[in-house]
């Protein structure tokens, strides 16, 4: 195919014009170009950052996505029990607290010395271990926070101390029993009296039996059964037994290893020797918690034993006066979360465990007090864990009215107000008449208020020896702290003490 | 390990859950079942006696769960729909079958309202 090009011209093309001087590239800016915008002025493009991209790339999915969850490393959980032991546990000791130089230890002579009035007695280092068996101490009381544990002497320790010693010890009131129900506001030291009073008991060798907390009977966390065929709406608990008696071991070990048994036990399966120590018979039931309701009961016959039986005389010893204290009473005074067989709610008081109990408020039968050897009975209620059960405020406002002799047919005597509806067994588990046997006291209530100013002055210099206070133990001060704590309620000092106040450098 | 009605149980577990783990047994029927037996809700199932177990598994066996009360509740559907009611039609259609709207939030209903019904 023949060019339609010719050749010849093309040859010539560059002679026929003559050659530019300058590079094209610089003349072609200076002539005008056909377009208005000159590609060559312009900036190069910039290059798009990665990041600043928006929307979705082509054919991405549009849907939101959850971020996946990072897989932690699953710790392993506590070990059974190491929460709850957290929970519990009881400290005793600071060893940051400076040490009180001249703080004796409560003593059977110093528990009845008025002039110790408002002075800290420490407890003895081997008394805490029974202390700690019969769960004396709360987690959230402030032991922790002194070198070592002690309490103040107020009014109503004094009082007490006097009692104990003269069941102990003075003829007069041998086999007295004094039964009372201890109430007072929140922090107003209810249950550092009945630890005041335990103490007291163990410096005089009386035998100790503590419900510490009222509530762990009623909130079905126990096993239960019905005490037998023949009575099958009363109800026994087995493990909280066996725990009681452990209890009452464990605290009570010197005294109960030299008792042995007065009589013979024929609700027990198995006969007893006859040189069974009480702290052997107590054993049994630790051991086999389906025994311990027996077990129990005859532990407490030989405890309020007064005389052996025929036969038993030899190795008879006088028993010991016992307190009994009970801490939270206020639970027993309404039905349990335990049902029945047809799932009805079980009342408190048809708990075995609990009926024993409330009955030593009543007066004893068979010609013998409740507590025959002589004793206290103690029955805190509780101010911060209180079901609030109205018929228990009327039993009490009753106790107390009999107390300042108001006659039940008096006007004066309290009634539950109409329609209330009140109830009849609480009313009648503290209407209790007066004991025909001349040592049983009847059933008083008292009422613990805040201490003293003189006493609290007493435990803020406490504070401040142990160099939790920095401050100038004053007259004005402590009254200012008295009123502050609502007249001297204790447990609101202890929280005015604690506070860490450090006075302004100058 | 102990044995509940030929279902064997670890011994921490409470009895409570355990019951509860039989497909007709809920919270008010296991309540009741430990209340006739005298045993108390945090019970493990470790701390029954030989005779609370066998009370309970003789309980059990006479109550209608599991597979006897899978079956009742397919044959009662079988039975709406061979009488020829509105609901055994539904139930056919794997449509809702309580009156309720099937212009859109239905899948439950596709899920679980077929004669063929899974019970878990």
């Amino acid at each position: 195919m023949v060019s339609s090009f010719c050749w010849s011209c093309l040859t010539r093309l560059p002679t026929a014009s003559p050659r530019p001087m300058l590079p094209p590239t610089l003349t072609a800016q200076r002539v005008a170009a056909f377009h208005t915008s000159s590609p060559l002025l312009a900036l190069p493009p910039k290059k798009k950052a990665p990041g600043q991209q928006s929307g979705p790339k082509h054919r991405a999915s549009t849907t939101f996505k959850m971020k996946k969850r990072k897989v932690t490393d699953r710790v392993r959980p506590p070990a059974i029990g190491e929460r709850r032991a957290l929970r519990k546990r009881i400290v005793l000791s600071n060893p940051n607290a400076l040490e009180v130089a001249d703080m004796q230890d409560i003593s059977a002579d110093n528990m009845v010395d008025s002039r110790l009035r408002g002075s800290i007695l420490g407890l003895p280092v081997p008394m805490l271990d029974q202390l700690r068996a019969v769960q004396a101490f709360k987690p959230k009381q402030g032991w922790s926070i002194f070198r070592r544990p002690g309490t103040v002497t107020r009014r109503e320790s004094l009082e007490l101390g006097r009692l104990i010693d003269g069941i102990s010890d003075k003829p007069e009131d041998k086999g007295k029993v004094v039964k009372r129900i201890v109430t007072g506001a929140r922090g107003s030291g209810k249950t550092v009296h009945l630890l005041q009073a335990m103490s007291m008991a163990f410096t005089k060798e009386w035998v100790v039996v503590t419900v510490p907390e009222c509530q762990d009977l009623v909130l079905a966390n126990t096993s239960y059964a019905p005490l037998s065929d023949e009575n099958p709406n009363v109800y026994v608990q087995n493990q909280a037994t066996a725990a009681l008696l452990s209890r009452t071991v464990t605290a009570n070990q010197k005294v109960l290893s030299k008792l042995k048994v007065s009589r013979e036990h024929p609700a027990l399966k198995s006969p007893l020797k006859r040189d069974t120590t009480l702290e052997a018979l107590a054993n049994l039931g630790i051991q086999d918690p389906a025994t311990a309701w027996p077990i129990f009961q005859a532990l407490w016959a030989e405890l309020t034993a007064t005389s052996p039986a025929p036969g038993f005389e030899k190795d008879f010893a006088s028993r010991p006066p016992m307190l009994v204290a009970v801490d939270g009473l206020a639970h027993w005074m309404k039905e349990t979360k335990y049902r029945t067989a047809k799932y009805e709610l079980i009342h408190a008081h048809d708990l075995v465990f609990v009926q024993h109990f409330l009955s030593l408020l009543k007066p004893g039968k068979n010609q013998q007090s409740a507590l025959p050897n002589g004793g206290v009975l103690l029955y805190a209620t509780s101010a911060s864990n209180n079901p609030g059960v109205y018929s228990l405020d009327v039993a009490l406002k009753r106790v107390a009215a009999r107390q300042n002799r108001v006659d039940p047919s008096s006007p004066d005597y309290p009634m539950p107000t109409a329609f209330s509806n009140p109830d009849q067994r609480v009313l009648a588990a503290f209407d209790s008449p007066k004991s025909s046997i001349p040592t049983e006291g009847t059933l008083e209530l008292q009422t613990i208020a805040g201490v003293s100013r003189e006493e609290a002055r007493g435990f803020m210099e406490y504070f401040a020896r142990s160099g939790l206070l920095r401050q100038q133990v004053s007259e004005e001060w402590v009254n200012e702290k008295w009123t502050l704590a609502g007249g001297g309620v204790i447990g609101e000092l202890e929280k005015l003490g604690r506070r860490l106040t450090v006075p302004a450098q100058v | 390990m102990v044995f509940i009605l030929g279902v064997n149980f670890p011994e921490r577990n409470l009895v409570k859950k355990s019951l509860e783990s039989f497909f007709g047994i809920g919270n008010n029927t296991s309540s009741r079942l430990l209340a006739r037996f005298h045993i108390h809700p945090t019970c493990k199932v470790g701390e029954l006696g030989n005779k609370q177990v066998l009370d309970i598994t003789a309980a059990l066996s006479d109550m209608k769960i599991e597979n006897d009360l899978r079956r009742k509740v397919l044959e009662n559907i079988k039975r709406l729909k061979e009488t020829g009611t509105y609901r055994g039609r539904r139930h056919a259609l794997g449509l809702p079958v309580r009156g309720q709207n099937t212009r859109n939030q239905i899948k439950n209903a596709v899920k679980f309202n077929r004669i063929e019904r899974r019970l878990g």
